[in-house]
């Protein structure tokens, strides 16, 4: 796919400072990921989760105070939206938005193209495309009247996640950001999701995982597990790590950080 | 009420254009009377509630006078949309049987006003073609009145479906047209018209064109208007309705057009389980404005009505939606629906939406509602996030704004033009090509 190596530097975030809205959601966040790896995110509510993940996707009304992102090198910050898309970031949304009569399909053609484009490779016609997407919709167990609804359109809260999570395996991202994928899934979806999930894994290619349970973590193994608290990263660890925080909670990872 | 009568009224020269209309010297008196009645009262002014969203210092500046006929240019109807079946082509308000198409159906019968008015007497056609002019919202059914020289009347037998849609098409070359359009069906009939407004030739016109359209017991009419005028002319069209028992009436608004357009749809449901399904979207950009306003009646139990607008203005285009739902007494078990949305681009774009609801009966079930804003943020913010242009985006959620309306035009010639022509409007008109089924 690329000329990405295994601990190639995907994602450096160095003291980010947000606001939103006038009010600081993240305060001096630093985080670093490398290809290869999956990080999980974990954090109580408010904790500034969803910002980050909305920030790092360009989200325009996110005010950005201090720090850098660097994605692959480049000054994230510095580019638009889309153009961080077509570089290979992909933002699961936590709330996939409906848009009704924009047909989901073509959506996704576009999108595959607009990436396409900006890797020098040609457009995928129809024919080529529909081949595509049928296998991954089958991969997330997906039935064919999916390709002619509009975007998200009267999907369930289940359907909106296991699309997202398609139009993650169609675009096959560079780093994947995935905002409390799990929520709202019942136990059957949250395994075909976090299959598509696990298909994705590449020396490549970086996941992150933003959640509040760890019950997406038994089946999406991550390999580094972050406390997010009060704006900023306040411990780093391994798997073992998120099961501390689903026994423990996390007020002792705040008592720790104020004593330290 | 407003008097407003004024010394420059362009009202006051179309007497002399009434010697040469057809019709004996009934006609004459009758269409005298009907112009001495709006001369009275004067055009509409902004003080008129049913006026204050359109702008009629436009009108007042306008030459009213019917023009000379004059030749169309070849070429002159390739806009239309290719629908098969008959086709009445009427140019400044003028039968064109050259032009037409008129091999009708078994069960219709087409006569062109101009002949109604030679043979037959004032009374005879029915006390509502004058208007009343003393009301502002009929006051352009009374000037069309004045001065209406032509115009298709149909008439479907019980029972009649013909199988092709009917097409009107109205034609105008510059000055004043007042064409006059009467549809009646029989108890039973079924029927697909479709209206076309379009402009040849680019000079000033103005066109007052009044219908009137009745449906018999258990009949359906479906009836489209295509606003395709031209940017120098004013098109005011009034279209009666009476709908009677178990009958349905459907009228689709696609306004893509003119300089200043205004569809005016009165529409009374007079008998039990009487329905009427209205659709439309208007689409104002550059500095054209395109209005709407519907009044409907509900006289009878168990009728209903449902109305979905869309309206998109962009640069320094204007529009409005204007509508009203009447219960009368006795209306019982009325179910009604006012759906009105409108999108904004750039900022000096604007839409009145005014859905308004009177009921005076028990037992009913009406509901309205009215959005006018910009796109929305959040479905920008996800096209972006998946590597979409802006332009691409904000075209694509321009296009599904409208898209739910378009897709119920019929019959598909006429959606498949109205579909092009909005596309043909917006940005990356060949990608969003493909989101279009």
């Amino acid at each position: 796919m690329s000329d990405i190596n295994k601990g190639d530097s995907i994602l450096e975030i160095r003291g980010l400072a947000v606001e939103v809205q006038g009010k600081r959601i993240l305060e001096g966040l630093d985080l670093t990921v490398r290809a290869g790896e999956v990080h999980a995110i974990m954090g109580p509510n408010g904790a500034g989760k969803s910002t980050l993940s909305q920030v790092l996707a360009g989200r325009p009304d996110y005010d950005v105070k201090a720090g850098t992102v660097r994605y692959l090198g480049e000054d994230l910050l510095a580019l638009a939206a889309e153009e961080r898309a077509r570089r290979g970031l992909f933002l699961g949304f936590q709330y996939p938005v409906e848009i009704p009569g924009v047909n989901n399909v073509y959506l996704l053609k576009a999108a595959l193209n607009a990436r396409r484009r900006q890797l020098g490779q040609p457009e995928v016609d129809a024919f080529e495309f529909l081949g595509l997407v049928r296998d991954k919709m089958r991969l997330m167990q997906m039935d064919e009247s999916f390709l002619s609804r509009g975007v998200n359109e009267g999907f369930s809260g289940g359907e909106k996640k296991r699309n997202e999570i398609l139009q993650m395996t169609v675009l096959e991202p560079i780093l994947a950001i995935l905002d409390e994928t799990d929520s709202g899934l019942d136990i059957d979806a949250l395994k075909v999701v976090a299959h598509g999930v696990n298909s994705l894994k590449r020396d490549d290619r970086a996941i992150v995982l933003v959640t509040h349970y760890q019950r997406l973590l038994d089946h999406i193994v991550p390999d580094h597990v972050h406390v997010l608290a009060g704006g900023r990263i306040l411990k780093s660890g391994d798997a073992s790590l998120a099961l501390e925080l689903e026994r423990r909670g996390y007020d002792w990872v705040r008592a720790e950080a104020a004593a330290a | 009420m407003s008097a407003n009568p004024q010394a420059t009224s362009p009202l006051a020269p179309l007497a002399a254009a009434q010697a040469g209309l057809p019709g004996g010297a009934a006609w004459g008196a009758w269409r005298a009377d009907a112009l001495e009645r709006l001369m009275a009262v004067g055009l509409p002014t902004p003080r008129d509630d049913a006026w204050k969203y359109t702008n009629l210092r436009l009108l007042a500046r306008r030459d009213l006078l019917p023009a000379a006929p004059r030749p169309l240019a070849t070429g002159a109807l390739d806009d239309l949309p290719a629908i098969a079946g008959p086709r009445l082509v009427f140019v400044d308000g003028r039968f064109h049987a050259a032009l037409s198409a008129a091999e009708l159906p078994d069960g219709c019968t087409f006569r062109s006003f101009a002949a109604r008015f030679a043979a037959e007497a004032p009374a005879a056609l029915g006390a509502s073609l004058a208007g009343d002019a003393r009301l502002a919202d009929e006051r352009l059914r009374t000037l069309n009145a004045s001065l209406a020289a032509d115009g298709p009347s149909l008439e479907l037998a019980p029972g009649a479906r013909p199988a092709e849609p009917i097409h009107l098409v109205h034609v105008a070359t510059g000055g004043g047209a007042y064409p006059r359009t009467r549809v009646e069906l029989g108890a039973g009939a079924t029927l697909e018209l479709v209206e076309s407004h379009l402009s040849a030739g680019g000079a000033e016109a103005f066109v007052a064109a009044a219908g009137d359209f009745r449906l018999g017991r258990d009949a359906t009419l479906t009836h489209s208007s295509l606003q395709l005028a031209g940017a120098r002319t004013i098109l005011l069209d009034d279209a009666a309705v009476t709908v009677a028992a178990g009958a349905r009436y459907e009228h689709r608004l696609v306004a893509l057009g003119g300089q200043l357009t205004r569809l005016d749809l009165r529409i009374a449901l007079e008998g039990p389980g009487a329905r009427a399904v209205l659709a439309g979207v208007f689409f104002p950009d550059g500095t054209r404005e395109q209005h709407l306003r519907t009044l409907i009646e509900h006289h009878a139990r168990e009728t209903s009505s449902d109305q979905r607008y869309r309206g998109v203005a962009s640069g320094r285009g204007r529009g409005s939606y204007d509508g009203k739902v009447v219960v009368h007494p006795g209306a019982f078990k009325t179910d009604s629906r006012q759906s009105s949305r409108n999108l904004l681009i750039g900022r000096e774009a604007a839409i009145e939406s005014r859905p308004q609801l009177e009921i005076n009966a028990d037992d009913v079930k009406c509901s309205h509602g009215a959005t006018t804003g910009t796109l929305d943020e959040q479905m920008m913010f996800y096209l972006l996030a998946r590597g979409l242009d802006r332009d691409t985006a904000r075209a694509l959620l321009t296009y599904a704004f409208v898209g739910d309306v378009l897709r119920r035009l019929s019959p598909e010639p006429l959606r498949r033009a109205a579909e092009a022509r909005v596309l043909g409007r917006l940005p990356a008109a060949e990608l969003l090509r493909e989101f279009v089924p």
